[in-house]
């Protein structure tokens, strides 16, 4: 016979073995993440920081030894990787800026007043499903000096095969000769490739951010037109200021990506011309995979973390630059 | 959560105003039209060309259509020879990269939403700082682990296999993050019911919430097969042999060899932008959530 208070007891026991139990499914629920992560996130994290710092020259060394912070230093010093910091620098740059206003814009002219916009929806999101590996071949066969490039702009480039930079076009009819592999800006190889990114990424950044307008609702312009706001003017103080979110994101992700690019590089120019393509990535992959003299994977690891440094600083500089300009609105 | 662009409000009401079509109207119709060739021209110019002979595909000035259609280079390609790996390349890379799509695919679906069950339904000790930690690790860029990582597979001797692109992938952070949000999306009263009635959180979980929760198993289902078919880096850096390569990286493999066959090679970037392209024209409703949904991450 149990009385009121064991009852009670009794109740609150059972509570707490209840909320045990809950608890140890859903571990039992996680666990299969916390492991992978465990090993592959964390586990692996630590052990290529670890091996940033030994003289560990390839994977298949058995043994390496601790050499402190002289990896770091050594890969700022690195020519080859200061180039590449360079090169990519560029590309982040050109490709975030030109890819957002391409997408903004794109997206403005969709969100009119059409009809078969599901259709056109489908058609200018189709293309960016393709492999990276695909648009690299098909762009590799469209800058053929005979190609398709050449033939719409009529010129007779040899796209992927020229190191000519920017500033050295531009400067170049003033008579002014740059030889300076650092101020010699991007080479036409390296505009090529990035015109082919920004071509092919505005029509998925675009659906982002029709989402994105499609939300703003009808109301906020009809207030605005009222209040003698239309056209540029209302785009620029209604449009633009209720995107910033997307914006953020879209520029956050852009600079994300476009540090690491890889692909393109390695299948179109293996870094070429005269190094004007080289991506840290690609410079990363060729010092852990190498062979002979120039494997050096501990170099590669620190450079990978230096790499990983950078893309978080720029990631926080826009996230912070672009949250306390808000606050004016 | 998970508003499908469809039942959203339009931000200009459609059909108001007049009846006859504005200048403006009209020209914004043609430039729609032509800036939806001009980025689908790369596809239709290298499709046409898969057509060609090779003196043709590379001449100057380029044909549009093909003078001569040899629709043998398809066959010929699928069934080319390459040393190492044997006949059919092609048509074994392409069943290389769909079955390990698969395998990523149905892996990541059911150990994501079981996961994500437990954070959108449960309570447990410690939930909080391990959800902060899987929003975090989205954030940690990928091809910077990956390559260092190289090492760590090298040690566990699993260069060669298929094993680092597997086992890492059992379950990514993006998918637990994704179905969470959906899981807290839908009504518990139905699994409260079940539940009540006796059945287990896993019945709860299999039988109840994931029935429920089609449309963004469909659309992580999606995001994951696409993003593993895709995949050129990780199957770069751990398969060596011939035979065992996937669609993208054999692609690069063959333009290795098959140089200055350029048919040949737009024919093999077909055979990698063929079905995904049918996956996406089949799917695409779920396409346009997905991208909603990565706006949902970042935020």
């Amino acid at each position: 016979m149990a009385t009121s208070t064991t009852v009670a007891r009794s109740g609150t026991a059972r509570q707490r073995s209840l909320a045990r139990r809950e608890a140890l499914t859903a571990y039992a629920f996680i666990a299969p993440y916390l492991i992978i992560a465990g090993i592959f996130t964390v586990a692996l994290l630590v052990y290529a920081f670890y091996i940033s710092f030994t003289d560990l020259k390839s994977s298949l060394q058995r043994s390496s030894n601790f050499i402190g912070i002289s990896n770091y230093i050594n890969a700022f010093r690195d020519s080859e990787f200061q180039i590449s910091l360079i090169n990519v620098f560029w590309y982040f740059v050109i490709v975030t800026t030109f890819q957002t206003i391409g997408a903004v814009a794109v997206a403005m002219l969709l969100n009119a007043k059409l009809r078969g916009q599901r259709l056109y929806r489908t058609l200018f999101y189709a293309p960016s499903v393709a492999s990276s590996a695909v648009i690299s071949m098909i762009f590799l066969w469209l800058y053929l000096r005979t190609g398709w490039i050449n033939y719409f702009l009529g010129t007779d480039i040899a796209w992927i095969n020229d190191a000519r930079g920017l500033f050295q076009l531009i400067f170049a009819p003033f008579g002014v000769k740059i030889t300076s592999t650092f101020l010699k800006g991007p080479s036409i190889t390296w505009m090529a490739l990035m015109a082919m990114n920004i071509f092919t990424t505005i029509p998925s950044l675009m659906v982002i951010f029709l989402a994105a307008l499609q939300d703003i609702p009808s109301y906020v312009y009809e207030a605005a037109e009222i209040d003698g706001s239309t056209g540029l003017h209302a785009f620029f103080n209604i449009t633009l200021p209720l995107l910033r979110p997307v914006i953020t994101l879209v520029i956050v992700l852009g600079t994300i990506g476009t540090f690491q690019v890889f692909d393109q590089a390695f299948i179109m120019t293996k870094g070429g011309p005269l190094k004007s393509t080289l991506t840290p990535v690609l410079l990363i992959y060729t010092k852990t995979l190498g062979e002979g003299t120039s494997s050096n994977a501990a170099l590669a690891a620190a450079m990978a973390f230096i790499l990983a440094v950078i893309i978080f600083f720029f990631t926080y500089i826009q996230r912070r630059y672009i949250e306390s300009s808000s606050e004016r609105f | 959560m998970a508003v499908s662009i469809e039942q959203r409000p339009l931000a200009v009401s459609s059909r108001r105003g007049s009846p006859r079509p504005s200048v403006s109207v009209v020209l914004r119709y043609i430039l729609i039209t032509v800036l939806a060739i001009l980025v689908f021209m790369p596809f239709i110019l290298s499709f046409l060309g898969t057509f060609k002979t090779n003196p043709e595909v590379t001449a100057y000035p380029p044909t549009f259509l093909p003078r001569e259609w040899h629709p043998e280079n398809w066959a010929q390609t699928w069934s080319v020879e390459i040393s190492g790996a044997g006949q059919y390349v092609f048509a074994r890379w392409f069943f290389n990269s769909f079955w390990l799509a698969v395998v990523n695919m149905v892996t990541q679906l059911f150990f994501c939403s079981l996961a994500a069950y437990a954070f959108a339904r449960m309570r447990f000790p410690g939930k909080d700082l391990i959800f902060a930690f899987i929003i975090a690790s989205m954030a940690i860029p990928g091809a910077v682990t990956l390559i260092p990582g190289y090492v760590f597979f090298a040690k566990l001797g699993w260069i060669n296999t298929y094993w680092p692109l597997i086992v890492p992938k059992l379950v990514v952070p993006f998918g637990i993050f994704m179905l969470t949000q959906f899981f807290k999306s839908i009504p518990r009263e139905l699994e409260e019911a079940a539940y009540i009635d006796g059945a287990s959180r896993f019945r709860t979980y299999w039988n109840v919430a994931m029935p429920l929760s089609r449309p963004a198993l469909i659309t992580l289902a999606i995001i994951q097969f696409q993003g593993s078919w895709n995949d050129f880096l990780g199957p770069l850096l751990y398969l060596r042999d011939a035979k065992l390569l996937t669609l993208t990286v054999g692609l690069n493999f063959f333009k290795t060899q098959y140089a200055v066959e350029w048919n040949k090679i737009l024919v093999g970037s077909m055979f990698n932008a063929i079905p995904i392209l049918i996956i996406f024209f089949i799917f695409n409703k779920y396409y346009m959530e997905g991208a909603s949904y990565s706006g949902l991450a970042g935020q």
